[in-house]
């Protein structure tokens, strides 16, 4: 019962990164095209920076409840997707590193940073996810299907981060990020894009190995309970985020 | 080098320069929560102005401490599979309750407090300082007890399959945790408190307009860091004398021999011994507001002891973790034994990725911190901008 809910949590936090994470790196792989000069990239920054810290914990969190919960798959996944692994953390930090800085020096490497951080960042995911899709779980995964799959991951996370500049963005990038995830209205197309990228980590999960791979019981029925008990507060700060930057990012008049 | 060597390695690099950015943060949380509650309570505009620029510096160094820690979380899994398989009920678990429990909600609060400057009212902005500096310390206590358990393995016992918890209570209260944990907040206060001591005094030995700003700021600094290093002193040595009870081959380690741990201790023995008797001078001239902004020999001498805090703590810990060797979990795991099955190859991919990215950004926070420093608080009639 507490491994099943321990299952349901990682799934939990993992489409959570996909969905919200997502968003932020598919803007940021759309970046040189939503914006064309140097203050129009501001913007798009502008518009991604108070979301990336609260989206990427999802993330934390999600490693966090496989090496506590499920510490024999976790060992089982990072030893099998080892390269992976360490190109998407690095890809992760160059990109960080890119839009901490934007603002204090040297936008343009930093602008540089994001969309190929952003991209390489997808493109890991895209890998790891399509094997996972297509069975492998202990090791790199490699064939026509997984490049196929992998290019369609990759296609969502810009699809969905279009859909996330549709949602923050005014003027020139807000008309470039509309024309391509389409007609329907702006949340509609989050809504759409969002269900679609979270359908594919459920879909990797439902091939990994839960049972037998769970810490003992009594780590469990520890864990799960203090996961679940601090579940709400975890829930109002990303809602306050939400909130807080509900407004858009309007163009900036005399950007510093 | 042979693959464990290349491990040991890049972890110990990683968690240096982690815990190098982390000093600094925890500690400068702590002085910026104080700063703003007197901004936000007595309206101070001086307070205010100190808030936005102590708390620049802070958020550029608080994402260098994030992304090394991301490498670090990462890393137990990439190399040490063999810690979280046999100790994972208790190692694993405690580091989820750090990411999910602490992290998270700090993060996220970071967020909120950085990019909600101007959208927060003040006293939610207040609020969300305080619940990072809290979480912060919510971080390194769950940490610590990760690392705790690894030094003193106690309330779990040997199962079919590793480790099972059979007292999480005798986990969470282990003496070598909480003794760290309050070592680690003091240690945090006194770079701190050297940094805040060292920036201001540059800018009062430049002559920069801001002689009241910086006048102040090195008092706070000064007075931060006297009291942190008598608690450091005290939570030192109880840590001392506990590792004599339940860590012989480490005392053995400090007291004699010629090793690494051993070096590490002396070297952290004498950071500490010019700080204390540094602090004692720093003490008695901040009590002149006079002198504080005229005794340029004394500013000299305060930057120069900026660097002190992280050569204490540094080798403090490199001290703490290399006299648990050849241990991973004392006297239960060897540090080989928890090595991944990874190949040289890989092991060496990681470790000039990682160890590149590090350097890149050592460097590109030092030069940032250095010019924010440098460039000074901003006018008291600038209008509000994002604080990135």
């Amino acid at each position: 019962m507490t491994e099943t809910l321990a299952a349901a949590l990682f799934g939990f936090f993992a489409t959570g990164y996909f969905v919200l994470g997502g968003a932020d790196i598919g803007t940021g792989m759309m970046l040189p095209f939503l914006g064309r000069d140097g203050a129009e990239r501001r913007q798009v920054v502008a518009a991604i920076v108070p979301f990336f810290l609260a989206d990427e914990v999802w993330l934390v969190a999600t490693a966090g409840l496989l090496i506590g919960a499920f510490p024999a798959l976790e060992a089982e996944l990072f030893s099998g997707l080892y390269p992976l692994i360490v190109v998407l953390v690095a890809a992760w930090i160059i990109r960080d590193v890119g839009l901490w800085a934007r603002d204090r020096a040297w936008p343009a490497a930093c602008d540089v940073a994001v969309t190929v951080g952003s991209w390489t960042v997808a493109g890991a995911w895209a890998w790891i996810l399509a094997g996972l899709l297509t069975g492998v779980t202990d090791g790199v995964a490699g064939g026509a299907a997984v490049a196929l799959l992998g290019a369609v991951v990759v296609a969502l996370f810009a699809l969905h981060g279009l859909s996330f500049a549709g949602l923050r963005l005014t003027g020139r990038p807000h008309e470039r990020a509309r024309a391509l995830a389409g007609p329907v209205g702006d949340r509609a197309t989050f809504a759409l894009t969002a269900v679609v990228l979270a359908a594919a980590p459920l879909a990797a999960g439902a091939r990994l190995e839960f049972a037998g791979a769970a810490a003992d019981d009594a780590t469990l029925r520890l864990l799960v309970p203090a996961v679940c008990a601090v579940l709400p507060l975890l829930l109002a700060g990303q809602a306050m985020t939400w909130w807080v930057f509900r407004h858009r990012v309007a163009t900036p008049a005399g950007a510093p | 080098m042979d693959v464990l060597e290349l491990a040991r390695l890049q972890f110990a690099l990683t968690a240096g320069a982690h815990f190098l950015f982390v000093s600094l943060t925890l500690g400068l949380a702590t002085v910026l929560a104080v700063l703003q509650t007197r901004a936000t309570v007595g309206r101070s505009p001086i307070h205010a102005r100190m808030t936005r620029f102590w708390g620049r510096l802070y958020v550029t160094n608080y994402a260098m401490g994030i992304l090394t820690g991301l490498v670090m979380e990462f890393q137990l899994g990439l190399s040490w599979s063999g810690l979280t398989h046999f100790a994972g009920n208790v190692v694993g678990a405690s580091l989820a309750m750090e990411t999910l429990v602490a992290f998270f909600v700090e993060s996220t609060f970071l967020g909120l407090w950085i990019f909600g400057w101007d959208k927060l009212n003040r006293w939610a902005h207040l609020a969300a300082i305080w619940v990072v500096t809290l979480t912060a310390y919510a971080s390194a206590y769950w940490v610590l007890v990760a690392n705790g358990f690894m030094q003193h393995p106690v309330g779990a016992a040997p199962g079919e399959d590793g480790l099972r918890l059979t007292d999480a209570a005798a986990v969470l209260t282990n003496p070598s945790t909480l003794q760290a944990f309050w070592h680690v907040l003091a240690g945090a206060l006194v770079t701190a408190g050297f940094f805040v001591a060292g920036v201001s005094a540059w800018h009062l030995l430049r002559r920069t307009p801001e002689q009241e700003f910086f006048g102040r700021s090195l008092r706070i600094g000064v007075f931060v860091a006297a009291p942190a290093l008598f608690g450091s002193a005290i939570t030192g040595g109880r840590q001392l004398q506990l590792i004599e009870e339940i860590q012989p081959h480490k005392w053995e380690a400090f007291s004699g021999g010629a090793g690494l741990a051993r070096a590490g201790a002396l070297l952290m023995l004498m950071a500490f011994a010019a700080m204390f008797f540094f602090s004692f001078l720093n003490v008695v001239l901040a009590l002149s507001r006079r002198v504080v902004v005229t005794a340029r020999p004394w500013h000299v001498a305060l930057i120069a002891a900026i660097p002190l805090p992280y050569v204490a703590m540094i080798s403090g810990w490199v001290f703490r973790e290399v006299g648990r060797q050849p241990w991973v979990v004392d006297g239960l795991l060897t540090t080989r034994d928890a090595l991944s099955d990874v190949s040289p190859a890989a092991i060496r991919f990681s470790f000039v990725t990682f160890v590149g990215v590090f350097a890149v950004l050592i460097a590109v926070n030092g030069w940032l911190l250095a010019r924010q420093a440098r460039r000074g608080p901003e006018p008291a009639t600038a209008p509000l901008e994002v604080l990135v």
